[in-house]
């Protein structure tokens, strides 16, 4: 072999990729193998960044010419995840009722001695109770498995018996004070107890969409509004050398503002969206040709805080919080289909 | 001719990227199976949107529809149906007639109930943790990337002694043990909680008598809702009196499922958070295949819920500590670690992976 053949063969393979419209970025394709990796990169065109995607490999009759590149932005996925336990769907809910009464028919009878001691309140009230009940369980209706009429565990229609709402109804009743000297105290027994918090919001029932304690059960994005009126996540190009995950954290901070306690997930994007521009765009300092913007999306986490556009540097009009249907409505269509499978359903 | 061998990938690349090649914006042609998939409809939707309790029967139908009321009017008894299904005591082989059923099926001697709840723990880690373990254990390898060849795990004698024929491999080196291998972490390999094992060694129960057992038992069954399997002792330890199958002095619960989401979040949001002085599990804990172990003592132990509610029912004394293990899918403690850090179970020292 002689001594120029490794080279070319490179120069020949970054010929080659370079038709796959640049699928493969230059810092990737230098660094195929370690023997490559370990080599100098006398391949790589000298002067240009690592971060700016060239399909057109410069050479001796095009470095005269404009170099055709696309700029590269780091974007943020900005998200919260869910709070709270999803609704139950009418099958689950009815599967899991009937799951619990089978379950009652077929364990064992509650041994009353051993949690009750003869004679105490606890078990006096526990008679009481029971006599109502008539099971252990607290949140499968009346329902005796034991009786005469066991066989009638079905739930007629209109029973509530299912939903988990009445269930907690049942057990808040179940847990309040046990005998109650008059009709005052019976009700105060009442306000103290620990009801759960609603699972819809303030922010559900008036729509704001720019509130981060609304749809809990969902995962929301941060959307921010461009000057143009598009929206966008927010998305800002990568400078100078810095990493992608540097890129998204400075995005982060020069859009939504710094009040934000964030974490971003990873070092890798979890997707990307290429806009080509409709002419090719003259970019007189580097004499480059812009084609276009190829944004790579960073992952992040809210833990706490709020979006704050005051100080932003990108001149952004608004901003909301959107859950995966809403961003279809209010994105561009091509830019969803871009996106939409780095979002997960729930 | 040799000379101009090498340069003939170049000759042939160059004229292509020559030619005129002002950028044209051609129609997306490929075609993506997601794009595809968005026109079907939503699995779920196969279900029936609304609780049958809801349906469109008239009102008549639903208030004069008494079951239990028209089976105490009848005067006699129906006639029991013909064949009323018993499952067989033992199964006497695929030859045998009678069959048992499934235990999937209720009607088997081995059906257990459930599940009865969709765990909170269960819906963070499908909704949350494991999209972030993805996202975070992605290694890229760009295309036309091959890693170099690995070492096989396994050494070959080098055939310097007559007596290397025919031996089996070498094992690898420092050590006898071929670890687990650590594949790379797709979509479908995301680690995950597999099972946790509670288990209670009472060495009171040899000695003391059995009552210690009883209350191992009773509170480490309370916390788990598993039926506790006891075990006797496998060694003898003269001074603490104990001799090999003699005595039951340990007890041990495996829970998966719902049991284990459940359990997790118990001890990851009540039992932690009140531990005294609790720094968290040691670093170096695990049996590096993905498994991680910590022990609870019985003021630990007394704090689950189920426990607290009715303390005065447990002879304070007796309440065990226990020694739980948690079975995740990972084949690394490392990444073991990272997914139960991200359920909440703090880890503090020096991290051995």
């Amino acid at each position: 072999m002689s001594v120029g053949s490794n080279g070319t063969k490179r120069i020949a393979a970054l010929l080659r990729y370079s038709k796959l419209e640049s699928s493969v970025c230059r810092s990737c394709l230098v660094r195929r193998n370690y023997a490559s990796a370990a080599a100098p990169t006398d391949a790589s065109p000298s002067g240009s960044s690592p971060f700016i995607a060239t399909p057109e490999p410069p050479s001796a009759s095009t470095s005269a010419d404009l170099k055709s590149i696309y700029t590269i932005n780091a974007g943020v996925v900005l998200s919260r995840p869910p709070q709270i336990t999803r609704d139950l769907t009418p099958f689950e809910k009815a599967y899991y009722f009937y799951q619990r009464r089978l379950n009652e028919r077929l364990a064992l009878p509650f041994t009353r001695y051993f949690y009750f001691k003869r004679g105490t309140p606890a078990d006096e009230d526990w008679k009481r109770k029971y006599k109502h009940r008539q099971t252990a369980s607290r949140d499968i209706g009346k329902y005796s498995a034991y009786s005469k009429e066991a066989w009638n565990d079905e739930l007629l229609v209109g029973a509530v018996e299912s939903e988990p709402e009445h269930q907690i109804e049942m057990l808040i009743r179940d847990s309040e004070a046990p005998i109650a000297t008059s009709q005052e105290g019976a009700k105060k027994e009442k306000d103290d107890t620990l009801r759960p918090h609603p699972r819809s919001t303030e922010a559900d029932n008036t729509g704001d969409q720019r509130s981060l304690s609304r749809l809990l059960q969902r995962t929301l994005y941060l959307l921010v509004q461009s000057n143009e009126g598009y929206w966008k996540f927010p998305s800002s190009p990568v400078e100078g050398r810095e990493s992608l995950r540097i890129a998204a954290e400075r995005t982060l901070s020069q859009t939504a503002g710094v009040n934000m306690n964030t974490w971003m997930v990873g070092h890798h994007p979890i997707g990307h969206h290429v806009y080509n521009f409709r002419k090719p765009r003259h970019d007189t300092t580097q004499n480059n040709q812009l084609l276009g913007e190829k944004i790579f999306f960073m992952k992040g986490r809210i833990m706490a805080g709020q979006a704050d556009l005051m100080a932003n540097k990108q001149d952004l009009g608004d901003f909301k919080w959107l859950v995966k249907e809403e961003i279809e409505q209010y994105v561009l269509p091509q830019y969803f289909s871009m996106i939409k499978n780095m979002l997960p359903e729930r | 001719m040799s000379l101009w061998e090498p340069y003939r990938p170049l000759v042939r690349a160059l004229p292509r990227v020559l030619a005129p090649s002002a950028y044209i914006q051609r129609p997306l042609l490929r075609r993506n199976a997601s794009d595809e998939t968005s026109s079907t409809p939503d699995p779920l939707s196969e279900l029936e949107p609304v609780s049958s309790f809801g349906g469109s029967v008239p009102e008549s139908v639903v208030t004069s529809y008494d079951p239990v009321a028209r089976s105490r009017s009848r005067k006699s008894e129906l006639p029991p149906s013909r064949y009323q299904f018993r499952s067989p005591k033992y199964d006497r082989g695929p030859l045998h007639p009678h069959r048992p059923p499934p235990p999937s099926d209720p009607s088997s001697r081995l059906f257990v109930p459930g599940p009865f709840t969709l765990p909170r723990v269960q819906q963070t880690y499908d909704s949350t943790i494991a999209q972030d373990i993805l996202t975070l254990c992605y290694v890229h390898r760009p295309p036309g990337f091959e890693p170099p060849p690995r070492a096989p795990r396994l050494r070959s004698w080098d055939g310097s002694s007559p007596y290397h024929k025919n031996r089996p491999l070498r094992g690898p080196r420092g050590g006898d043990v071929l670890r687990l291998l650590r594949k790379p972490i797709t979509f479908n390999n995301i680690p995950k909680l597999e099972r946790i094992t509670i288990h209670s060694y009472v060495k009171q129960a040899a000695t003391d008598g059995s009552q210690w057992l009883h209350v191992a038992g009773m509170a480490i069954q309370a916390i788990s809702n598993v039926r506790v399997e006891t075990f006797k002792s496998r060694s003898s330890v003269s001074t603490w009196g104990i001799a090999p199958g003699r005595d039951s002095v340990a007890v041990k619960v495996e829970l998966r499922g719902e049991n284990m989401y459940h359990f997790i979040g118990k001890l990851v949001d009540v039992v932690m958070p009140k531990m005294k002085e609790w720094k968290g599990i040691k670093g170096s804990s695990g049996d590096s295949s993905g498994n991680i172990t910590f022990g609870l003592t019985p003021e630990a132990v007394a704090l689950f819920p189920e426990i607290e509610v009715n303390y005065d029912m447990y002879p304070s004394k007796m309440i065990p500590g226990c020694h739980i293990t948690l079975h995740t899918s990972a084949a690394t403690d490392k990444d073991a670690r990272l997914l139960l850090s991200a359920v909440g179970i703090p880890f503090h020292g020096k991290l051995v992976d």
